[in-house]
């Protein structure tokens, strides 16, 4: 378990490791870090429900970087086969066929694909079930292990292998990225956060709080790719704050769907975090896209305005 | 010991309960509902010391099941058909980790057309899933297959999942009379699952699923899925032994009726084998040599003891109720394929398919299949077109609905 | 028929390479197959890729167990056992590998059998040419002037059409195809004598047994593990912290993928080689500016 009972600056987090070295992830990889820095407040009594994705990887047989247990399924039931674990360990114990101390806690770990699309029936069940589980999304916003193809994640704008900008096309993907977080809270699950790799106090004091709440608790985190959003491996948490600094990547909690963020960005122009991206690069080059960085612009203002005016009332 | 009136439906629920299930994940799908109500309402009334939960699809359900089973509890589900369907990619995927529970399909012909009575294409769709199965007849045979599902599953020679199939209609709905064991034989049948070693516990950490690339590791696993599917004949034959010096019925891999002198044989599974014994049993008082094989284990395949039963037959068919389009019958395929290497093999083995979605198979439609072995029988050439069990009374109901459809 | 084997880790244009290589041979009139293993391989795992090459149809598929040419990329696969990349090598064959060492160094260190060790530069030249390491282009040109089995102008048409096809700008083009040619004249070609299969030397088959759990069930008992698959293999360059302006204020401890950095007693951060992949976070997060990057060669 973590030491620290509040986490105020980066001396708070734990130096204990629970993923260890050597998985065979991408160099660089920005949900790998918010998976590590998660597990420091889970602690070891984790077991981990794996839906195929990226982090499919992390376990490949004969291996595992996991001090803990881990079961992988399939895409579409991550929160299901936590159900299956968090019952039988309920009623095994209940039943006093097991000690209440092999009691453990039950993490869904799963890609964006999985969470926004495949995967979000079973979401939807196991919140619906209030089942008491911790549910992490690493959303580097496309089908990331198949090479980096659209997914309801990917934000309009962003080229991907399936949505690749053409004359017809100039903005590559034509959707608005999924309101996953609303469609969560619509279900008013106990807690609910997004985090981001970059803002590791942050990341913490919500795994932190969300472990008060008993039923679900739901993550999304900012999930920098270095290889399918097209930028050098060492800029992932550079690029990760300018994307909570830009507004585009909020960071916020709801608890019992009450909404509130986290961190009020400086809202630098959305230009900076985009045209540091290779899959923002036709919006740049040959010629540049104006229409479209606006439109990105103005969907982050209208995003954030009626926040900025409750805050500015609060003033 | 007390004697019921249960429905097939009732009966697979009371085996749940007597194997003392630890939890029930469950999904409602025509016509296995009345087994998770059962299951549910025991629950409730804390006739049943488990966890019964409603899942968000048959998917899910699998998952739960397989998950639950993984962290070593005793497991139980059921559903249907599409459900089966629906949850095919997590069937693979459980028998893959290696876990043993007890699922009872209730058997129903797929969509499309979307139909309600029973076929096998459902479950035989899973027949290469690594799940062992267990196809029973009638209402008590549904209860204790699922007592006996357990005992074998859990043997760790085996450690794969079972299905119990039962059909769905001429089973779930119908009611006979069962004999319910006592829970005190049945501790002594199948005592508590022992989950000592590799499950998830805080101080005995495991990684199951565990992605495996390159073929070399991939294909020993499943190889060893199959020995340990294989091993599964010899332990059901252990388990069906102690079964009966227990509670006294006896069911091996296959059953036999009035196989000693037959000359010609049905071969076919599940509750219409009923309806097969009691043509035979006409076609006896006719003076024909005919007998019936009734296939119970399907997978692991009993093909040994099928060998021994059809062997120096004058002529064998095989009722298939499910159709492989393009290929006809798919236990036609399995039954040629293990007599091939003997040189006393039947002369004829015809393949016939009938009771899709549910139809009759009646006793003018047995003589019939008899009559056409005999027929061919001496002859050498004989068809291996399957039959289709289909009558010009079937075709006059048919033409008039496309009538009434329109055309 | 010429069988190339191509290793290098993931990012490194290892696919390219063999895809370029295959269509300069097309294009020189010859039948070929290539084709990249696709595996756990993420940017910087090791990759495999392949080219079969040859005046009839080529009647083989798949992995190349024993190849003519071993043609490295990396060197530092050299040490990482499961990259495999001596898999095949035998007297007659020829290994050839992107380093700044001598050949006679190679053979001697990995007590090679008598085949024809072949090394460049192949990094130092595209670093300097075209300002990135995807070797792509010069590694492949390497291999098509040793084999003989592509020239030049098929060779440019090739790298064209491929980088064309995996979105390179014109201007990046040209400047691998500059230095492509300056490694396809460095090199010459070298008499090949291609692989014959042995029959006797076949392999035993072997009648599985069953095996109880836990042998025959594939579940992981051991803990943490990935420690031993050494990733620091896959670093192009190196973070090396300055003790001296280290201000130890965890930056870099809390941004490390990997957990290759921890803190030691006094809060400063200690490096895990072994592991550390080289991403090279922690270096542009240090504020303090106390870690630099080295680029890793020689690394043995």
């Amino acid at each position: 378990m973590d030491r620290a009972k509040i986490y105020k600056n980066v001396k708070d987090i734990n130096e204990e490791e629970f993923v260890l070295p050597g998985t065979p992830l991408c160099a660089g990889c920005g949900g790998l870090l918010a998976l590590r820095l998660a597990y420091k407040v889970l602690g070891q009594k984790v077991v981990i429900l794996n839906a195929a994705g990226c982090f499919t990887l992390l376990s490949t047989y004969p291996y595992t970087p996991f001090r803990s247990s881990w079961l992988y399924t399939a895409m579409a039931c991550g929160p299901a086969g936590a159900q299956g674990i968090r019952d039988a360990l309920d009623i095994l114990i209940e039943k006093g066929s097991i000690p209440k101390e092999e009691n453990l806690k039950v993490v869904v770990l799963t890609g964006d694909g999985s969470a926004y699309d495949i995967g979000l029936q079973s979401t939807s069940g196991a919140i619906h079930r209030n089942l008491d589980f911790y549910y992490i999304c690493y959303d580097n916003e496309a089908f990331g292990n198949t090479g980096f193809q659209m997914a309801s994640s990917s934000p309009y704008g962003s080229r991907t292998g399936t949505t690749q900008p053409s004359d017809a096309y100039p903005m590559a993907t034509e959707q608005q990225k999924k309101d996953l977080f609303e469609i969560w809270r619509a279900h008013k699950p106990p807690y609910m956060a997004t985090v981001s790799p970059a803002h590791p106090v942050d990341l913490s004091a919500k795994f932190k709080k969300a472990s008060e709440y008993k039923g679900p608790k739901l993550f999304i985190t900012l999930a920098p790719c270095p290889t399918g959003w097209g930028y050098g491996a060492s800029r992932s948490n550079r690029i990760a704050k300018l994307a909570v600094e830009c507004g585009i990547w909020p960071l916020k909690e709801a608890i019992e769907g009450k909404l509130k963020h986290t961190y009020i960005p400086k809202f630098k122009p959305v230009e900076e975090y985009l045209s540091l991206q290779g899959r923002y690069d036709h919006l740049f080059k040959p010629v540049r896209n104006d229409f479209t960085i606006k439109k990105i612009q103005k969907g982050i203002d209208r995003y954030w305005a009626p926040f900025l005016k409750l805050t500015s009332c609060k003033r | 010991m007390v004697r019921e009136m249960l429905t097939g439906n009732a009966s697979a629920a009371w085996g749940a309960r007597l194997a003392d299930v630890d939890y029930v994940p469950s999904f409602p799908i025509t016509p296995q509902t009345e087994i998770i109500e059962n299951i549910s309402s025991w629950i409730r009334d804390r006739e049943m010391n488990a966890k019964f939960v409603t899942m968000d699809s048959e998917h899910s359900m699998i998952t739960a099941a397989g998950t639950a089973a993984a962290t070593g509890a005793r497991v139980f589900t059921a559903t249907s058909s599409q459900g089966l369907l629906y949850g095919m990619e997590m069937l693979y995927t459980i028998s893959g980790w290696r876990v043993p529970l007890v699922l009872v399909n209730v058997a129903r012909a797929i969509s499309s057309p979307i139909t309600l009575e029973p076929d096998h294409n459902d479950i035989l769709a899973a027949r290469d899933s690594g799940w062992i199965q267990i196809h029973v007849e009638n209402c008590q045979e549904a209860l204790d297959a699922v007592l006996m599902g357990y005992k074998i599953s859990e043997d760790e020679r085996v450690f794969l999942p079972v299905i119990v199939n039962l059909d769905g209609f001429y089973l779930s709905f119908t009611r006979e009379p069962v004999e319910i064991p006592d829970q005190k034989d049945v501790k002594k049948f199948l005592p508590p699952f022992n989950r000592e070693n590799g499950y998830f516990r805080a101080s005995k950490p495991v990684s199951r699923g565990a992605a495996l690339l390159g073929g070399t590791g991939y294909s020993f696993f499943k190889y060893q899925m199959h020995l340990s599917a294989c091993n599964a004949i010899s332990v059901y034959k252990g388990v069906a032994k102690e079964f009966k010096a227990i509670f006294g019925r006896e069911y091996d891999t296959v059953e036999r009726y009035e196989m000693d002198d037959a000359e010609y044989v049905i071969v076919m599974s599940n509750s219409f084998a009923t309806k097969g014994k009691a043509a035979v049993h006409i076609m006896r008082e006719k003076g024909h040599k005919v007998g019936l094989l009734k296939l119970r284990l399907i997978r692991p395949f009993p093909a040994d003891d099928i060998i021994n039963e059809l062997l120096n037959r004058k002529g064998v068919a095989i009722i298939d109720q499910n159709i492989a389009p393009g290929s006809g019958g798919i236990l036609y395929n399995e039954v040629c394929g293990c007599l091939y290497h003997s040189k006393e093999r039947p002369n004829i083995l015809l393949s016939v398919i009938g009771g899709l979605g549910g139809k009759d198979i009646s006793q003018a439609e047995f003589e019939h299949i008899i009559d056409t072995i005999k027929k061919y029988h001496n002859k050498k050439k004989v068809p291996i077109k399957p039959i289709l069990l289909f009558t010009e009374e079937d075709m006059k109901v048919t033409n008039n609905i496309i009538d009434i459809a329109g055309i | 028929m010429i069988r190339v084997r191509f290793h290098g880790r993931g990012g490194q244009g290892i696919k390219t390479a063999s895809r370029i290589l295959g269509t300069a041979a097309f294009l020189e009139g010859y039948y070929v197959q290539d084709a990249p293993l696709y595996g756990a391989e993420r940017r910087g795992a090791p990759i495999t890729a392949f080219d079969r090459i040859s005046k009839e149809p080529v009647l083989e598929r798949g992995i190349i167990t024993n190849p003519d040419i071993i043609a490295i990329g990396d060197e530092t696969l050299l040490n990482d056992a499961a990259a495999n990349v001596f898999q095949g090598i035998r007297k007659g064959g020829i290994f050839f590998v992107n380093t700044h060492y001598e050949a006679s160094h190679i053979l001697e260190r990995y007590c090679l059998p008598e085949c024809k060790v072949i090394v460049h530069d192949v990094t130092d030249i595209t670093i300097n040419t075209v300002g990135k390491a995807s070797v792509s282009a010069t590694l492949a040109a390497c291999i098509c002037r040793i084999t003989g089995t592509a020239g030049k102008e098929a060779l440019i048409n090739a790298i064209k059409k491929e980088l064309k096809s995996i979105e390179l700008k014109d201007e990046t083009i040209d400047k691998n195809i500059e230095a492509a040619i300056l490694c396809y004249d460095k090199m010459s070609e070298v008499p090949i004598e291609t692989y014959r299969f042995n029959p006797v030397s076949g392999p035993k088959i072997i009648a599985v047994k069953h095996y109880l759990p836990p042998k025959g069930v594939a579940v992981i008992y051991a803990k943490g593990n990935t420690k031993k698959r050494k990733t620091g293999n896959w670093r192009l360059f190196k973070p090396c912290i300055n003790y001296e302006r280290c201000v130890r204020c965890g930056i870099c401890f809390v941004s490390c993928p990997d957990g290759c950095i921890s803190l030691d007693t006094d809060n400063y951060p200690v490096i895990e080689y072994a592991n550390c992949k080289g991403c090279l976070i922690c270096y542009e997060e240090c504020s303090a500016k106390a870690i630099e990057t080295k680029r890793e060669v020689r690394t043995w």
